[in-house]
C-alpha cells in the first residue's frame, strides 16, 4: 500500500481539490479532511504519511494570514500534529499552508523544537495582492526530500502576505542549517528584492522553507497550479512550438515533481524496509 | 484592557501606501499602522487571545505606542456594519476560552509623521481611506492623544431605539397623495417620520389598498413591505415584462426568451446541432451542458447603487451575492469561475457633484469609487477560492454618479445527483423552510426598492451592505462537498434582494403557500421588527425545502462545518402567505395576489436616432504620436493592476489567462479547465460599447453581441457550443425616448443572436441607472449612464489545446485581417479623441460574421492559426500595436489594399474583424481554407524588428507602443 495523504479544508482554505489531484496523479490516494473532523478524530494522522495544508484565504486572512487556523491547530490539535510531525511523514504547506505552518512554528523549528515562531509571512511590499508566474531556483543546501533532484521551479504565486521577515540571527540560522528551500529568481540570477521578480519583498528572496529535517516544505508559490503544461502562462508558445517542430508536448510541469517526490521518498523507505 | 493595540513593522506595505497617498498631495509623512480590537466585554480578554492577535517578528501587543508621530487617525466601523475581522476575533475569544459570542470590534490607527502635515491633510486622508456611511472616523494630534492617554475606546454596538418587536398595521384608508406619499418614502411611524421608500407608484399602492379593503382589514407593515419588494423592478423586472406599445408580451418575452425559444426549436429539429440549454431563464443562473456528466452554469449581475455609495462594500456583496446565484442553481452548482466588468469615470478627474442643494454630501470620487470596486471583487473571489480569469473596464464621464459593476460566476453542477437531475429542484408541501448561513440584521433594508430608484439625497445608508465571503466560504463548501449530494433537501435557493421575503415567496410558488415563524430567524442584534427581518438583505444565507425526516441530519451537518441552519417554517399549499410572530399572525395574503397581483402598466415608447454629422479630421500630421496616444487611453489602456489583484489560476484550472504573451496584454477572453480530469475547456468573452448609444442603442447593443461572440471564437469557442447573457442597464426608463432605445436595442440582439444561433441563457437588467444631485453651484444636474448592454459569452471546447492567445508566436508568420473594414468611426475611440462623436456607427453584418466565424473555428481545428485577436475598440491600429506588444515582436504592415483613408483604415470600429496570425508553411491551407470569403486580406509579417512599421503611414518602436498602453493606470 502507498503512503496515505491528507489534505486540510475548512474555514476558507480552498486549494485542497487541486493539491489532493496533484497527489493522486502521481498515483498516491488520500482524503480531504475538515478541520473539525480532524480534530473530532485526531487518529487519522496516525495511518497518515503525508499532510498538506492547501492554499486559500483561512478567516479572511483576518488578524494575519494564517494566523487564526493555526490558533485554531494549536489549541485543539497541537499534540496529535506534533506527534505526526515527529514521526517519519512529509508535511508540505502551500501559500495559506505555508503561513499557518509558519504561525504554527511547524517551521523553522530549530532543535527540533516546534511551536515556536520566529517566522512571520506578512504583506506584500506593494501593498497588492500578486497573481503571477514566476521563477524559484532551490537552494542548493537544502536537502527537503520534497526537493529532491529539482533545481528550477517555472510556478505560480498568488497571495497578498507572502513577504518573509525574520530577525538577522533567525535568517543566518536558516542559512546555516540548509534550511532555506528555494528563492526568487531573475532570469538566471537573483531577484535581490527587485519586483516584480520577487513578487512580495521577501526577505533574501525567500520563497520556501522547511524544518531541520526537510521533511515539512512550507512556500508561498503553488506547485499544484504548475504541475501540467497546459496550466503553465506560456502554454500557448509552447504549444506552437511543439506544432511547427512536429513535437509533442510533455503534459508535465515543474510543479509535479514535488508531488513525486513524496510519493517516492514512501517508495524507498519501504523498499528499505523490506531490505 | 478593552481596546487591545497592535503596533506593525516600521516596514509596513499598508504604511508604505499611506505614505504614497499623502506623497500624491505634496505631503511627506512617515506612517506606523495600528490594528485595533476593541473587546465589548473586557474581562474576556485572557493573555492568549491577546497574545494571539500579534505575530512576535512583526508586531507588538499592548506595548506603549511610538510618540514620535505629528497626528493619529483612527478609522473604525459604525454600528451594526458587517465587520468580518471583528468576526474573526471574536471566534479567536471563543477558542481560546471566553464564551461564544463575546462581541469583538476592529478599527485601525494610523500615527502619522510629517512635519508639513496639518489637520486638513489628515482629513482628507481620513475622506479617502474611509467611507463616511459605514466608517467613523478619529483624528488627534499628538498633544491631544498624550492628553487623553491614547484614542477614545469606541464600541459601535448596535442599539435599536425602535419601539421595535411589533408589527404595526398601516391604514390605506387615506388619500391618494398620502398613499403616493407613503409609496414614495414609506410608511409613516408615531413620531411622523418615514420608514424609506417602498418604490411603489399610486397605481400599485391603490391595487393594495383595493385587496385589504376586499380582505375587510388594514394590512401589517410587514405586507406592505413585501409587496414592495415583491413587485419591485428589481425582483419583477417590470419594464422588461410590461406591454410595449404593439408588444403585448413585453421585451423580455418577445425578443430575449423568444430568440432563445427559436434558437432551440431550430436546433432540436436540426440532427447536426445540439441543444446544448438545459435550463434556461428559469432559475437563479442559465445552465448548458459541459460534458456527459457535467453541466455548466452562469449568471451575470450588477450591484450599480450600492457601489456608488461604498464602492468595496457594493462591489464585494455583489460578487459574493453572484456567487449565491451559482450556489441556488439546481440543486446547487460549485463556483468556479467569475467575472467582472466596472464602468467607471475617469479616475484622473475630480468633478464635484452633491447628492444635496447645499453642498455637503459630495458623491465620490472616481478614483475611490474604482479603487473601492476593484478591491471589493478582489476580495470576494480572492477569498473564496474562485479565479477570476475574464472582466474589462469602461471609462465614460456619465457614469460619475452611478457607476455600473458587473459580476458574474460559472458555476459546475453534476447532470445527476443522487438520482435526480441536478437542475431540477422542487418544493413540496409539507417540506420544511430552512435558513442557513449568516444572522439577520438590519443590513441593505430596502435594497432592491432602492436600486430600483434614482439615486437621491434620500438614499439610505441601511442599503449599504458588506459581504463576508468566509461566512459564505464555509456555507459553500458545506453544500457543494459533504450535504448536497445526500439528497436531503428538495430546494435551494439564495437570499439576494427582498432577503426572505424574495427567496420563501419564489420558493413556495412551486408548493403553493407558506407558513414562517417568523420569531425563529437567528438575528444578529435584538430589538428588529418583523418587517425589517423579513426583507433583511443580510447576507451570506440560502434557504432551502426540506423534507421534515431530514431536518435534524442536514442542521447537525452543517453544525459540524460551522454554519448555523435553521428552521423559520412549512411550505405550504393552503394558496396564501402565512406569517406569524411569537403566535401573532401578521400576514396572511393571497398567493396569487403576492405574485400576479402586480397592476399591469403599458408603456409606449418613441425613438429617433442620435449622432452628428461626421467630422472633417483631416489626417494626422503625426501617425505615430496618434497611435501612441490612443494606446494610453483609458478604454484601451492595459488594465493589468487589476488581473494581477485577482487570482486566475486557484482552481488550477486556468489556461489563457488574462494577460497574454512576454508582452502581457489585457485580454477580452479566457479559457479555463475546470474539471481537471477532462481535457474540455470554457471559453468565456464579454461586448459592452455604451459610446455608440449616442448614435444607435441598436447598433450599440448588436456591436456587444458582435464581440462577445467573436472574442470567444478568435480564443477556440466554436460558434455552436456558444451561450449569451445579457445585463440591460439602462436610464429613466420612465421616459419614452429612453424605452424606444430600449425596444430598439432589444430587436437588435434578437435579430443577430437568431442569426447567429446564440441563445440567451440569463439576464438581468437595472433601469434607473441616473444620478440626480447639484453641481458645486447648487444647481440641480442630472447625469444619466449611457445606455448600456453587456453581453457575455460561454462557450465549452472539446479540448484546451485549441486555444489560440492572441499574441504572435514566430517572426516571419503572416498577419491576415479577416472581415471588411469599412467607414465607421462613428463613437469611436478615435473620434472621441478629438471630442468627435461622428454619425458612421459600426453595423453588424451577421450573416457575414457568421461564415467567417465558421470558417475561423474550422481553421482552429486544424490548428492553421498561431494567434487571434478580436478586433475592438480603437481599431486595426490599436489591434495591431497589441499584437506587437504582446508577442514582444515587429510587424511590417501594408494597409493599401482596405482602400480607406489612414485614419479610417487604422481607427475604424467596423466589428466581425480578427487579426491573426499564421505560419508560413501554413499559408495555403489556411487560404484554402477561406477559399470564396471575400474579407480576407494578408497585410503584413512579423518582423525581425523592434517597430510597428505601416508602410507610408508610421513606424513606431514597440517599447513606446508599450509604454503608452501600460502607463495610464500602471500605479492604480
Amino acid at each position: 500500500m502507498s503512503a496515505r495523504v491528507l489534505i486540510l479544508s475548512g474555514y476558507g482554505l480552498n486549494c485542497e481539490e487541486e493539491t489532493l489531484y496533484a497527489f493522486e496523479h502521481v498515483g498516491l490516494s488520500g482524503n480531504i479532511i475538515h478541520i473539525n473532523d480532524l480534530i473530532d478524530t485526531p487518529q487519522k494522522l496516525d495511518e497518515t504519511q503525508i499532510l498538506a495544508i492547501p492554499g486559500g484565504f483561512s478567516y479572511g486572512d483576518d488578524t494575519g494570514s494564517g494566523n487564526a487556523f493555526a490558533q485554531k491547530i494549536k489549541l485543539a490539535l497541537w499534540e496529535p500534529l506534533l506527534n505526526f510531525v515527529q514521526r517519519d511523514t512529509l508535511t508540505i504547506g502551500i501559500c495559506n499552508g505555508c503561513q499557518i505552518s509558519a504561525n504554527l512554528g511547524l517551521v523553522p523549528a530549530f532543535n527540533g523544537h516546534y511551536g515556536k515562531r520566529p517566522v512571520a509571512l506578512t504583506h506584500n511590499k506593494s501593498a497588492r495582492y500578486q497573481c503571477r508566474w514566476v521563477d524559484l531556483a532551490v537552494d542548493i543546501d537544502n536537502r527537503s526530500p520534497w526537493l529532491s533532484g529539482i533545481e528550477r521551479l517555472h510556478i505560480p504565486v498568488a497571495h497578498g502576505e507572502g513577504r518573509f521577515m525574520m530577525s538577522n540571527d533567525t535568517l543566518a540560522a536558516l542559512k546555516r542549517n540548509g534550511q532555506i528551500a528555494a528563492r526568487y529568481m531573475k532570469d538566471e540570477s537573483a531577484a535581490n528584492g527587485e519586483f516584480p521578480y520577487n513578487p512580495n519583498g521577501s526577505l533574501d528572496d525567500i520563497a520556501a522553507i522547511t524544518d531541520e529535517s526537510g521533511r515539512i516544505l512550507t512556500m508561498m508559490p503553488h506547485p499544484e497550479r504548475g504541475m501540467f503544461t497546459w496550466q503553465r502562462d506560456d502554454y500557448d508558445r509552447l504549444k506552437d512550438t511543439a506544432r511547427r517542430t512536429n513535437q509533442s508536448l510533455p503534459e508535465e510541469a515543474d510543479g509535479l515533481a514535488l508531488f513525486r517526490n513524496a510519493a517516492r521518498y514512501f517508495e524507498s523507505a519501504k523498499k528499505k524496509e523490506c531490505a | 484592557m478593552p481596546r487591545i493595540e497592535v503596533l506593525s513593522h516600521d516596514d509596513d506595505g499598508r504604511a508604505r501606501k499611506i505614505e504614497q497617498a499623502l506623497e500624491r498631495t505634496g505631503k511627506t509623512a512617515s506612517v506606523r499602522v495600528v490594528d485595533v480590537y476593541t473587546i465589548e466585554n473586557e474581562t474576556a480578554a485572557n493573555d492568549v487571545f491577546i497574545n494571539s492577535l500579534a505575530n512576535p517578528v512583526t508586531q507588538t501587543v499592548g506595548a506603549h505606542l511610538p510618540d514620535d508621530f505629528d497626528w493619529a487617525l483612527e478609522i473604525g466601523f459604525l454600528p451594526g456594519v458587517t465587520d468580518n475581522v471583528g468576526h474573526t476575533a471574536s471566534e479567536l475569544l471563543a477558542l481560546s476560552g471566553a464564551r461564544d459570542e463575546e462581541p469583538c470590534y476592529t478599527s485601525r490607527l494610523y500615527l502619522i509623521k510629517g512635519k508639513d502635515t496639518t489637520r486638513e491633510d489628515i482629513e482628507s486622508l481620513a475622506g479617502t481611506l474611509s467611507n463616511r456611511l459605514i466608517q467613523h472616523s478619529e483624528i488627534k494630534s499628538a498633544a491631544d492623544f498624550q492628553k487623553s492617554g491614547g484614542m477614545d475606546t469606541v464600541i459601535p454596538k448596535v442599539v435599536l431605539h425602535n419601539k421595535g418587536s411589533d408589527a404595526d398595521t398601516v391604514d390605506l384608508d387615506v388619500s391618494d397623495a398620502e398613499l403616493e406619499a407613503i409609496g414614495k418614502n414609506g410608511i409613516a411611524d408615531e413620531d411622523g417620520s418615514r420608514r424609506g421608500p417602498l418604490g411603489m407608484s399610486l397605481l400599485y399602492m391603490k391595487a393594495v389598498q383595493d385587496y385589504f379593503r376586499k380582505e375587510g382589514r388594514a394590512p401589517y407593515d410587514i405586507e406592505v413591505e413585501t409587496l414592495a419588494q415583491t413587485w419591485s423592478e428589481h425582483c419583477k423586472h417590470t419594464i422588461f415584462a410590461s406591454p410595449i406599445d404593439e408588444i403585448k408580451e413585453g421585451i423580455y418575452k418577445h425578443y430575449i426568451k423568444r430568440a432563445t425559444q427559436e434558437i432551440r426549436a431550430h436546433r432540436q429539429n436540426d440532427p447536426k446541432d445540439e441543444d446544448f440549454c438545459v435550463s434556461v431563464f428559469s432559475d437563479n443562473a442559465g445552465g448548458i451542458i459541459f460534458d456527459e456528466n457535467w453541466l455548466i452554469t452562469d449568471k451575470v449581475e450588477t450591484h450599480n447603487s450600492p457601489s456608488a455609495l461604498d464602492p468595496f462594500g457594493g462591489a464585494i456583496t455583489g460578487i459574493v451575492g453572484v456567487n449565491r446565484d451559482c450556489l441556488g442553481f439546481g440543486k446547487g452548482a460549485k463556483p468556479v469561475m467569475n467575472r467582472y466588468g466596472f464602468c467607471l469615470a475617469d479616475p484622473r478627474t475630480k468633478p464635484k457633484y452633491y447628492r444635496d442643494e447645499k453642498c455637503t454630501n459630495a458623491v465620490l470620487s472616481p478614483e475611490t469609487i474604482m479603487n473601492g470596486v476593484v478591491a471589493g471583487v478582489e476580495s470576494g473571489g480572492n477569498c473564496s477560492g474562485i479565479p477570476t480569469p475574464q472582466g474589462f473596464v469602461y471609462f465614460d464621464e456619465r457614469f460619475v454618479g452611478k457607476p455600473l459593476v458587473f459580476v458574474g460566476t460559472i458555476g459546475l453542477i453534476p447532470r445527476e445527483i443522487n438520482g435526480t437531475p441536478g437542475h431540477e429542484k422542487n418544493v413540496n408541501p409539507g417540506d420544511k423552510i430552512v435558513m442557513v448561513g449568516g444572522r439577520v440584521g438590519r443590513d441593505g433594508i430596502h435594497g432592491a426598492t432602492f436600486s430600483s430608484v434614482a439615486l437621491d439625497e434620500g438614499s439610505p445608508a441601511t442599503a449599504v451592505q458588506i459581504g463576508d465571503p468566509i461566512t459564505q466560504k464555509k456555507l459553500s463548501d458545506a453544500i457543494i462537498r459533504d450535504i448536497r449530494k445526500l439528497g436531503l433537501y428538495h430546494a435551494i435557493t439564495d437570499n439576494g434582494a427582498g432577503g426572505l421575503s424574495s427567496s420563501v415567496g419564489e420558493m413556495a410558488e412551486s408548493s403553493g403557500g407558506f407558513h414562517v415563524e417568523l420569531d425563529k430567524v437567528p438575528l444578529k442584534y435584538p430589538g428588529m421588527a418583523p418587517w425589517e427581518i423579513w426583507i433583511s438583505e443580510s447576507q451570506e444565507r440560502m434557504t432551502l425545502a426540506v423534507p421534515p425526516e431530514n431536518t435534524d441530519r442536514l442542521i447537525a451537518l452543517f453544525a459540524q462545518r460551522g454554519v448555523e441552519a435553521t428552521v423559520i417554517g412549512t411550505y405550504t399549499d393552503t394558496g396564501r402567505a402565512h406569517i406569524t410572530w411569537h403566535g401573532e399572525t401578521i400576514m396572511d395574503m393571497a398567493m396569487d395576489f403576492l405574485h400576479d397581483g402586480v397592476p399591469e402598466t403599458p408603456l409606449t415608447s418613441s425613438f429617433a436616432p442620435g449622432g452628428s454629422d461626421e467630422p472633417n479630421l483631416g489626417q494626422p500630421k503625426d501617425h505615430a504620436a496618434t497611435l501612441i496616444n490612443m494606446m494610453g487611453r483609458l478604454n484601451i489602456c492595459s488594465k493589468e493592476f487589476i488581473a494581477t489583484q485577482y487570482d486566475h489560476n486557484v482552481q488550477g484550472s486556468a489556461v489563457l489567462g488574462p494577460l497574454q504573451g512576454p508582452g502581457r496584454v489585457y485580454a477580452d477572453a479566457s479559457i479555463t479547465r475546470p474539471v481537471l480530469s477532462s481535457p474540455k475547456g470554457v471559453v468565456l468573452s464579454q461586448g459592452l460599447f455604451p459610446r455608440y448609444s449616442d448614435i444607435d442603442t441598436g447598433a450599440m447593443a448588436s456591436a456587444g453581441l458582435d464581440m462577445a461572440v467573436r472574442a470567444a471564437v478568435t480564443a477556440g469557442a466554436d460558434i455552436n457550443h456558444l451561450a449569451l447573457l445579457d445585463n440591460f442597464c439602462w436610464c429613466s426608463s420612465d421616459e419614452p425616448e429612453r424605452l424606444g432605445q430600449l425596444k430598439r436595442a432589444a430587436e437588435a440582439i434578437y435579430e443577430l443572436a437568431v442569426k447567429y444561433g446564440t441563445p440567451f441563457i440569463s439576464g438581468k437588467d437595472s433601469m434607473f441607472n441616473d444620478f440626480k444631485g447639484y453641481d458645486a453651484n447648487g444647481q440641480p444636474v442630472k447625469i444619466s449612464a449611457p445606455p448600456t448592454l453587456l453581453v457575455s459569452s460561454i462557450g465549452v471546447i472539446p479540448h484546451v489545446e485549441q486555444s489560440i492567445s492572441l499574441a504572435p508566436k514566430a517572426v516571419g508568420d503572416l498577419v491576415y485581417l479577416l472581415g471588411e473594414t469599412k467607414d465607421e468611426c462613428g463613437g469611436s475611440e478615435y473620434y472621441d479623441m478629438h471630442g468627435a462623436l461622428g454619425h458612421n456607427v459600426p453595423q453588424v453584418d451577421g450573416h457575414t460574421n457568421l461564415r467567417l466565424y465558421t470558417l475561423y473555428s474550422r481553421a482552429a481545428r486544424r490548428n492553421l492559426i498561431a494567434s487571434g485577436l478580436a478586433v475592438g475598440l480603437g481599431g486595426l491600429g490599436v489591434a495591431l500595436a497589441k499584437k506587437a506588444i504582446a508577442g514582444q515582436m515587429g510587424l511590417d504592415i501594408d494597409l493599401s489594399a482596405l482602400d480607406l483613408p489612414a485614419d479610417k483604415a487604422l481607427y475604424s470600429e467596423s466589428a466581425g474583424r480578427i487579426l491573426v496570425t499564421v505560419a508560413p508553411q501554413n499559408k495555403e491551407a489556411f487560404e484554402k481554407n477561406f477559399k470564396g470569403f471575400e474579407h480576407i486580406h494578408q497585410i503584413g509579417h512579423i518582423a525581425y524588428s523592434n517597430k510597428l512599421s505601416i508602410h507610408s503611414i508610421l513606424d513606431t518602436d514597440i517599447q513606446v507602443l508599450d509604454e503608452a498602453y501600460k502607463q495610464t493606470l500602471r500605479d492604480y
